[in-house]
């Protein structure tokens, strides 16, 4: 395969990603910080929507034959540390490497300076990975459930995906997705500080 | 009906989109949906500038090699497009910066929030460097394919996204 054909490819994936992400609300700030704070659920109706679709497809996938699967690598204290300061990390730029993409397509001004940390982020980790790397390694490797089980990948996929959907229909009942929009589609509730002009946290301008 | 000048769609909706985005990703690019990776290849690049001796360290050189993180830069790029188009034709404005950060902390101006967003994007990129992924590989990808290691990294970064978030004002 050509780089350009690849090139061309992510760019055409990128833009229907971006526009998911964008119609999704889920690159909104006040959507990811509100799932972290408990009161917004839209983020984790998403990613376990897209996740719940992925495991039917890769079941397909994988289980005809089609396609082999590629998970990544166990490694219990880089998964878990990388892990925690990960979503940290989340919650202080309130974007992820995705959805900060997202941001500055939307309009964000402020996500031109989240890109500019990530850059530098992976920098000072691809520096410090010939100590960090090895130094935190240790695991199983490449390990699914699948092989724990010894269950075959396409039937636990299958499962998985019926347990997520019903869990969505809870989840839809008990707290609908429209009741997390917010104010002009921000993700930040109605009658919050941020929209009160006398707000404490709103200053004069 | 889903259109593009609607200005939101539901989460299932969007989710169903981005979870057949596997289909070509696995078919076409014989890889998984990713992001964190691109910024690797990125800060080689950068680095390189600087220091031409990070083209011969392995975890540099790996990403600024293979032509699967062409494909996935591509994929970041059209990220940001395809927000731009969605958000024009839906004609919805955003601010500067979203107004959570006024409500949520004592963040008065851009200045601060600026601050605030480049620490926060070097600390999101590191961990998910050492984790090996972010919210789209380990967690879209790597779930869904079992991966073990994938579905410990997601409660980790839930778990300190939480941790993080608990100390803002709710808003």
């Amino acid at each position: 395969m050509t780089v350009l054909w690849l090139v061309i490819l992510g760019l055409a994936m990128g833009l229907v990603f971006g526009i998911a992400l964008e119609k999704g609300r889920v690159f909104e700030p006040g959507v990811m910080i509100g799932q972290f704070q408990l009161r917004s659920w839209i983020m984790l109706k998403m990613f376990l929507t897209a996740i719940a679709t992925g495991l039917v497809v890769l079941a397909v996938l994988n289980g005809s034959g089609l396609a082999p699967l590629h998970p990544k690598g166990t490694e219990y204290l880089n998964n878990l540390i990388g892990g925690l300061i990960f979503g940290a990390g989340i919650a202080i730029a309130g974007a992820c490497p995705g959805t900060v993409l997202a941001q500055i397509g939307a309009g964000y001004k402020d996500s031109w300076f989240i890109l500019a940390g990530a850059i530098f982020g992976a920098m000072a980790y691809g520096y410090a990975e010939p100590v960090l790397g090895p130094a935190l390694s240790g695991g199983p490797g490449k390990l699914t459930i699948a092989e724990m089980t010894g269950l075959p990948y396409w039937a636990l996929a299958l499962i998985l995906a019926a347990v997520i959907a019903g869990g969505l229909v809870f989840l839809e009942r008990w707290r609908p997705w429209r009741d997390d929009l917010g104010t002009d589609y921000t993700g930040v509730p109605t009658g919050s500080s941020a929209h009160h002009p006398s707000g404490l946290a709103h200053p004069a301008e | 009906m889903l259109s593009l000048t609607d200005k939101a769609w539901s989460p299932y909706a969007a989710g169903v989109v981005i979870g057949l985005l596997q289909i070509p990703a696995f078919l076409l690019a014989d890889t998984a949906l990713g992001a964190s990776s691109s910024f690797v290849s990125v800060a080689g690049y950068v680095a390189s500038v600087f220091d031409p001796a990070v083209r011969d360290m392995d975890y540099f050189a790996k990403y600024m090699t293979s032509t699967k993180y062409a494909w996935q830069s591509a994929l970041v790029v059209g990220i940001a497009l395809g927000a731009l188009i969605s958000t024009r034709l839906a004609k919805t404005r955003r601010p500067r910066m979203s107004p959570l950060w006024r409500a949520a902390l004592p963040v008065s101006g851009f200045g601060g929030r600026a601050a605030m967003a480049f620490a926060g994007g070097f600390v999101m990129l590191f961990g998910a460097r050492m984790a090996g992924g972010c919210t789209s590989g380990h967690g879209i990808s790597g779930v869904g394919q079992l991966a073990v290691g994938s579905i410990l990294t997601i409660v980790a970064m839930f778990v300190g996204g939480i941790a993080v978030a608990m100390m803002y004002r709710k808003v």
